[in-house]
């Protein structure tokens, strides 16, 4: 019989006993259904009555503007189901016990992100119904539906890797939760951010030289644009316009930026997906070193 | 059981244990007393794999204490003074978990969870959540959790602390039980008195260095001046302090009221020939005997000395 994580297993118990989650499903199918109803009354009720004709090409976009909010929902929903991981059982004082049995850090990590991600499972599949409005119209295939479950999952593992990674760090569960957010902000806007600032920097001094009735040079901000491999949001950009495009408008996007090798232009979500699981690995190991209490000092944390 | 060796800690620039010694053999319940601050809970953190000593070894059954920590874990059960519970997880079920963890699933568990509510007498409060109970009952079924895995040594911080009387003699009764068991323990306790009839051996530690361990009479007679000698004057208070003051056995006047307590370290021909000097001298002596030995007038006798020298 399949061995589960006891850390996993108690907090699937204690979590679906908490009114909390209810108020999570509610809230998170609540804001999809509006969101997914919008864009229904957009393709079809707007446009007929004020363009006089439907445009049935323009119906991927309903499922376009569903997985988005879904993702940001994710985005959103992770940090706080897992910033709390470790620093929530260390306020509560649970964690010195668990720390003495023959559990070990790793486990303990690993269960508690197994009950975030399966939290998210959960929304995932409390949302089909949302997520099934495109199926009545057509458009996107089971397959493009699995590949963005499956999106869904890499997501909640990087963040969540991310919210646990700070959870150890910090005592308090509020500092890993602000922490969090931060790092989010940071990955979702700041490498943007970065990323224009950089082209803009070049592009400035390329106006310098750049002489009227001559070839006029565009600033190409090379290998940095490799950053947004890490941005989860560049990730499901990728992953929708392939699956309701023709993955030109990503090339577009990062042509305004500068050139990337074609490999990783049309491998974009692999790559980032892998990558992504990556720092999560990196994360989680940093995370399981930080719980062991009998690890080296670090110097900027004092001893319990 | 357990060996401690030549243990150090340092927090910053306090010295928590300083070549803390201490050995504890199979069967023995062993009192760890000490003044607040004194390094008992860092004694046991470090034991548990808690918390990474500076220098020093500690040997559980054997086994060393900076090798192998998972099979140490399996051999110790610990109950930390402060703990929290998990919400939302009745009391079969919180045992359950920690079975668990050392591989005890089923009806196994079950079976052997109910068995230890039994003995902390939980049994009638199996399926009542466990943040709903009262911190007596808490703590007595934080003491069956640290049991679920039938580990070879018990380390108690202070079990009996905010307990009201009847919870603390319940305590009692139970680490009794498990020491008739053959159970090792290893408990710390402020509440001199129960510690002194629940243990074997006790260790009074101060400043993280074991100041004096053994059974209790074995420290108390080693200790000889620990029981303090009572003198009441009904007049002439004065001329008995002068005489205490030039006899030489005489150490730490105390002066209450109109009774006197000295430690005296001689034996009982020099008690007479003192009670002599002081009535000849013209005090009017209404009492004088040697208090009875209890380990609490010997903490406070040692931990008081160990001030004074340092």
């Amino acid at each position: 019989m399949l061995k589960l994580n006891p850390v996993y297993q108690r907090e699937l118990k204690t979590g679906v006993r908490s009114f909390r989650t209810a108020l999570i499903i509610l809230g998170y199918n609540g804001l999809l259904a509006l969101f997914g109803l919008f864009a229904f009354y957009v393709t079809f009720e707007y446009e007929h009555r004020f363009g006089g004709s439907v445009d049935y090409a323009s119906i991927l976009r309903i499922y376009a503007i569903i997985a988005a909010t879904e993702f940001c929902l994710v985005l959103f929903s992770v940090p706080a189901l897992t910033a709390g991981a470790i620093a929530g059982e260390r306020e509560k004082q649970t964690l010195e016990i668990l720390l003495t049995t023959k559990l070990s850090p790793i486990q303990i990590i690993m269960g508690k992100l197994a009950s975030s991600i399966s939290m998210m499972i959960l929304l995932a599949f409390s949302s089909l119904p949302v997520l099934a409005l495109v199926f009545s119209v057509g458009g996107v295939t089971l397959k493009d539906f699995a590949e963005f479950m499956l999106l869904i999952i890499v997501t909640a593992i990087y963040i969540g890797s991310i919210g646990i990674f700070f959870s150890a760090l910090f005592k308090k569960t509020t500092s890993a939760t602000v922490a969090t957010y931060g790092t989010l902000l940071i990955l979702v806007i700041g490498t943007i951010g970065v990323a224009w600032v950089i082209n803009v920097i070049i592009q400035m001094k390329l106006d310098n030289i750049n002489i009227e009735g001559t070839i006029y040079q565009v600033a190409d901000i090379g290998n940095w644009l490799l950053l947004w491999l890490i941005n989860p949001a560049v990730t499901c950009f990728a992953m929708i316009e392939r699956q309701i495009g023709t993955g030109k408008e990503l090339n577009d996007f990062l042509g305004n930026f500068g050139s990337v090798s074609l490999y990783i232009r049309n491998n974009w979500f692999l790559i980032s997906t892998v990558l992504q699981l990556g720092i999560s690995i990196l994360l989680l190991n940093f995370s399981s070193r930080l719980l062991n209490p009998l690890r080296k000092r670090c110097y900027w944390r004092k001893d319990a | 059981m357990l060996t401690i060796k030549n243990l150090t800690k340092k927090y910053s620039k306090t010295m928590a244990l300083d070549n803390l010694n201490l050995n504890i053999k199979k069967g023995e319940i062993f009192g760890f007393v000490g003044p607040n601050g004194a390094g008992k809970t860092t004694t046991m953190r470090i034991v548990t794999g808690l918390l990474k000593a500076d220098s020093g070894d500690v040997y559980v059954d054997g086994v060393n204490a900076g090798g192998n920590h998972k099979i140490l874990k399996s051999k110790i059960g610990y109950m930390p003074d402060f703990f929290g519970v998990y919400d939302n997880l009745k009391a079969i079920e919180y045992m359950e978990f920690y079975a668990s963890i050392y591989g005890i699933v089923g009806k196994e568990a079950k079976k052997l969870c109910l068995e230890l509510m039994e003995l902390v007498q939980l049994s009638e409060k199996a399926d009542s959540y466990v943040d709903e109970m009262s911190r007596g009952m808490k703590q007595r079924l934080c003491l069956a959790r640290s049991l679920v895995h039938n580990p070879e040594l018990l380390i108690l911080d202070e079990p009996a602390s905010g307990l009201d009387p009847r919870a603390r003699y319940e305590m009692k009764e139970i680490l009794k039980e498990l020491h008739y068991r053959g159970m090792t323990i290893l408990i710390s306790s402020h509440i001199l008195p129960e510690l002194a009839q629940m243990c074997s051996h006790i260790g009074i530690i101060e400043k993280g260095k074991m100041v004096v361990s053994g059974t209790v009479d074995e420290i108390i007679s080693a200790r000889g001046a620990a029981r303090p000698i009572l003198i009441k004057c009904t007049d002439e208070q004065e001329k008995a302090v002068e005489i205490l003051k030039q006899n030489r056995f005489t150490r730490n006047i105390t002066i209450r009221d109109n009774l006197i307590t000295i430690l005296f370290s001689g034996d009982e021909v020099q008690e007479a020939a003192l009670l002599s000097a002081m009535v000849q001298h013209g005090a009017h002596i209404s009492f004088f005997a040697r208090e009875e030995s209890n380990l609490e007038a010997l903490f406070l006798q040692i931990t008081t000395q160990e001030e004074q020298a340092t």
